[in-house]
């Protein structure tokens, strides 16, 4: 059994040629076709659209039950928590159109300095926003960190 | 001295080191081209003195903020005075300006120590490195002192008339204000976590060092010395650089852990990533470089592997600083982004213009000889470590690029990378445990057989042991059970090192296995390693796929319950701590039925004048065994009612991830520290000229 303490084999010139080199091309690129195979396939079912509420509300029907998400303004004196359940509500506002937004989870320590909010989830029937992650985005005074809320 | 001309000093300091460094690029290419080594002695003085002035620079900035300059703007932006030391000092790299300055000075640094290393050695590449760092150095340096028009992002800049009040592209650390506030705004409170002292310093360390090593290797490429002489040279910068790569996602890992309060370390967003991807093809460079060494081969994959974890370094600080994609962690956006284009592109194109045309120079010496043997294992390591590299590229950019081209805005879910990057990294693990498996050059049969054998059993025996004690997840199972036939190999492949010599006679299995690592330390500290990354992916196993929550709403006296703890909420507190207040819920844990301590998860509010930066924070609390972490976070509370809603996660195994790091850490420093047959030799001849002169 060779270990890698073995000396140096450099001295030994191989004596094939051609051939060998193939088997390696091949089966290099075989791994690699996997590789992007399955980058491409996972990627088509994990990417989202990026939307501000006009272009979630201009194709409501399309977007209605589909993963998206949503980048707008908070509006602060919306937000509601019940420390019961850990539910938190709140709306965005973008110009007039809004969006109530529900999320289950541990309030993002930022929220209350927060100038807008990305959420992702699904838009319901009834109009309200169910999300599995919120981030909040803070005034880029705070040149740093907001944190992420949920998984 | 008073903070203006401190100030004023500061800058100065950064501004000649900027022109000396300029210098160093013309003088070390000149001394290069027509063999001047006065020149090149003048540039090597010229990094020394750059690596003092950015030293210098600094010192002035570190003082001002440990004696609250408020004057200058940095100062008064990231601290306070009611801010405790550790963050005071650590406010050095908590803003853009201030980081930078930072990263420059590790250049700096790093660029003398290369150059002090090579007096005697590598004359002929030397110009060309000391060319190479200075040059990184100058464009860090413009960065801080070259003024952009703010109004344009781009590439109009001057140097500024007035220090004192110049914006630079990303900003001037030494800019004054034109009053003095009595206090500073503070650091952000999500900072002030021990993390803050650590990580970013870690992980700057690890993607400036990876400068050295590129440097080499273009010097090599210029010189058209295409050995092994470049990667034997920078070795050490390599493993070393690799190690505080390591060390900074540890610690990155860690400060999420605690900090952002979601009972995860690793959640794929873009930083995150931007640290993983030179970390991955780092990795593979520094198996690549085994095979060159050995065989000769593989030396354009070589460069080209040190090229890509140089530019993932950039990358990194890139994506962190710009804020030009959403992350996490980011800082504020700024206008960084066509000057690290047209580094990364100048970058580029010299190393492609002299890798194709010095391909003639780039023959390999051997060929490989059979598909099944260790060589064809190190090309698979480096493929798929390569191929995780950019496919997390591809997920961390594609939202930047969709955009550019299609108009669309759209983001990549996490999932996405957990779907491709966990089989891969699983073939990874497969990989670690096959490679000791398999002689260089071509393994028999009958070798393999054998050596499949007992690994492959203990496997099989772990996988039902476990279904045995009822684990049943099958993706838990199968990478607990590949863990153990990794183990095993290379316990067995331990083992018959030790046997070997302990036949001999001469040696008990202590000493044996003492000088088998001392007489080999980069094989051995190899192994060590690979047992470190197996234990980080038993850790990130029992933590993914056995993870399991609860939340309760308690009144005192109540109990939250989860597997076999219990919480028992006893009282709420509320109290200050130096420069904050917390809210505090006392919790007895018992497990099945009998106390084994307590946990007391808090919140604190970090009050400011500004009601709106005001803000809470959320510190968990977490008792840690062998087995799981039971990690609680104060989700809610009422003071009137007295009441409380935690979030209560046992997260397995999670400790070994950090367990394994350490491992890792011992394995890479016994593989840094030179073989009892370089010491010999190196102390050979040293004593050679002693010889002449007696």
């Amino acid at each position: 059994m060779n270990s890698m303490s073995t000396p140096a084999l450099r001295p030994s010139a191989s004596v094939k040629t051609g051939g060998n080199r193939w088997k390696f091309v091949i089966g290099g690129l075989l791994i690699l076709a996997a590789i992007a195979y399955a980058t491409i396939s996972s990627f088509q079912a994990n990417t989202l659209y990026y939307l501000t509420l006009n272009e979630l509300y201009a194709q409501r029907t399309a977007h209605l039950g589909q993963s998206v998400r949503i980048n707008a303004p908070l509006d602060k004196s919306s937000i509601r928590f019940d420390d019961k359940s850990l539910t938190l509500t709140f709306i965005l506002r973008e110009g007039d159109l809004s969006l109530p937004v529900v999320y289950k989870g541990v309030v993002p320590d930022t929220l209350e300095s927060g100038e807008s909010i990305v959420a992702e989830g699904k838009l319901g029937a009834d109009g309200v926003f169910q999300a599995s992650t919120i981030l909040v985005k803070c005034p880029s005074k705070y040149e740093s960190a907001t944190p992420q809320a949920g998984k | 001295m008073t903070d203006f001309t401190m100030a004023d000093l500061g800058y100065a300091s950064l501004l000649l080191s900027l022109v000396l460094c300029a210098y160093a690029v013309g003088a070390a290419l000149y001394a290069a081209h027509r063999p001047r080594l006065v020149f090149y002695l003048s540039a090597r003085n010229a990094l020394f003195v750059s690596a003092a002035l950015t030293t210098l620079a600094v010192g002035i900035l570190e003082w001002a903020l440990l004696t609250h300059q408020f004057r200058l703007e940095y100062v008064a932006s990231h601290t306070s005075r009611a801010q405790p030391l550790l963050y005071t000092i650590s406010a050095l790299w908590a803003g853009q300006e201030g980081s930078l300055l930072f990263w420059v000075w590790l250049l700096a640094i790093f660029s003398a120590i290369a150059v002090a290393q090579n007096r005697e050695r590598n004359r002929e590449l030397m110009p060309y490195v000391a060319a190479g760092l200075a040059f990184a150095q100058v464009f860090f340096l413009a960065l801080l002192t070259m003024a952009a028009d703010s109004a344009q992002a781009g590439f109009v800049i001057a140097l500024p008339l007035n220090a004192r009040l110049s914006a630079a592209l990303v900003g001037n650390p030494f800019r004054l204000l034109d009053f003095t506030p009595s206090d500073g705004l503070g650091m952000n409170p999500l900072l002030q976590n021990p993390g803050m002292f650590i990580h970013p310093v870690t992980q700057y360390i690890g993607f400036v060092g990876f400068t050295v090593p590129f440097a080499f290797a273009m010097a090599a490429l210029f010189t058209r010395r295409l050995g092994d002489a470049w990667i034997r040279t920078t070795r050490r910068w390599t493993l070393v650089s690799w190690l505080f790569l390591s060390l900074g996602l540890l610690f990155g890992m860690q400060w999420a852990y605690v900090e952002l309060g979601w009972g995860g370390y690793w959640g794929w967003d873009p930083v995150e990533n931007s640290s993983l991807m030179p970390w991955l093809t780092g990795t593979a460079f520094l198996h690549s470089v085994m095979i060159q060494e050995r065989r000769g081969m593989l030396k354009v994959w070589n460069l080209v592997l040190v090229m890509l974890t140089f530019t993932f370094s950039l990358l990194g600080t890139f994506i962190t600083r710009s804020g030009i994609i959403q992350s996490v962690h980011a800082f504020g956006v700024s206008s960084l982004g066509p000057w690290f284009l047209a580094f990364f592109g100048m970058t580029l194109l010299a190393f492609l213009y002299l890798l194709f045309s010095r391909m003639n120079a780039l023959k390999e010496e051997n060929e490989l000889d059979a598909l099944v043997s260790r060589e064809s294992t190190f090309l698979l390591n480096n493929l798929i470590l390569v191929g995780a590299a950019f496919a997390t590229l591809w997920g961390t950019l594609f939202p930047m690029v969709s955009e550019t081209f299609t108009g669309k805005k759209v983001t990549v879910a996490k999932e996405f990378f957990n779907q491709v990057n966990g089989p891969i990294f699983f073939a990874l693990v497969v990989l670690i445990g096959i490679c000791p498996l398999i002689g260089w050059r071509k393994a028999s049969r009958e070798n393999l057989m054998r050596n499949f054998l007992r690994p492959f059993g203990v496997a099989i025996g772990a996988a039902l042991g476990l279904f045995l004690i009822g684990l049943r997840e099958w993706y838990g199972l199968l990478s607990f059970s590949t863990c153990a036939f990794v183990l095993t190999t290379i316990a067995l492949e331990i083992a018959r090192g030790i046997r070997a010599r302990t036949r001999q006679g001469r040696e008990n299995v202590l000493t044996a296995s003492l000088n088998l690592v001392r007489q080999n330390r980069r094989c051995y500290g190899g192994y060590i390693v690979h047992i470190g990354v197996i234990l980080c992916v038993i850790g990130i196993a029992g933590s993914t796929f056995y993870q399991v929550e609860t939340q309760a709403h308690l009144q005192p006296g109540e109990s939250a319950q989860l597997k076999q703890y219990a919480l028992r909420y006893d009282a709420l507190q509320t109290y200050a701590i130096e420069n904050r207040q917390a809210v505090a819920a006392r919790l007895t844990v018992l497990e099945n039925g009998t106390p084994v301590g307590t946990l007391v998860p808090e919140k604190y509010f970090y009050p400011s004048p500004n009601p709106d930066q005001s803000q809470w924070t959320t510190e968990i609390a977490v008792r840690t065994t062998l087995l799981e972490d039971l990690y609680v976070i104060l989700a809610g509370w009422d003071i009137q009612a007295g009441t409380i809603t935690l979030k209560v996660i046992v997260n397995p195994l999670v400790v070994w991830l950090w367990i394994g790091f350490a491992v890792l850490v011992i394995g890479t420093l016994i593989a840094v520290l030179p073989d009892a047959r370089e010491v010999s030799a190196s102390a050979r001849t040293r004593s050679e000229p002693a010889l002449a002169r007696a």
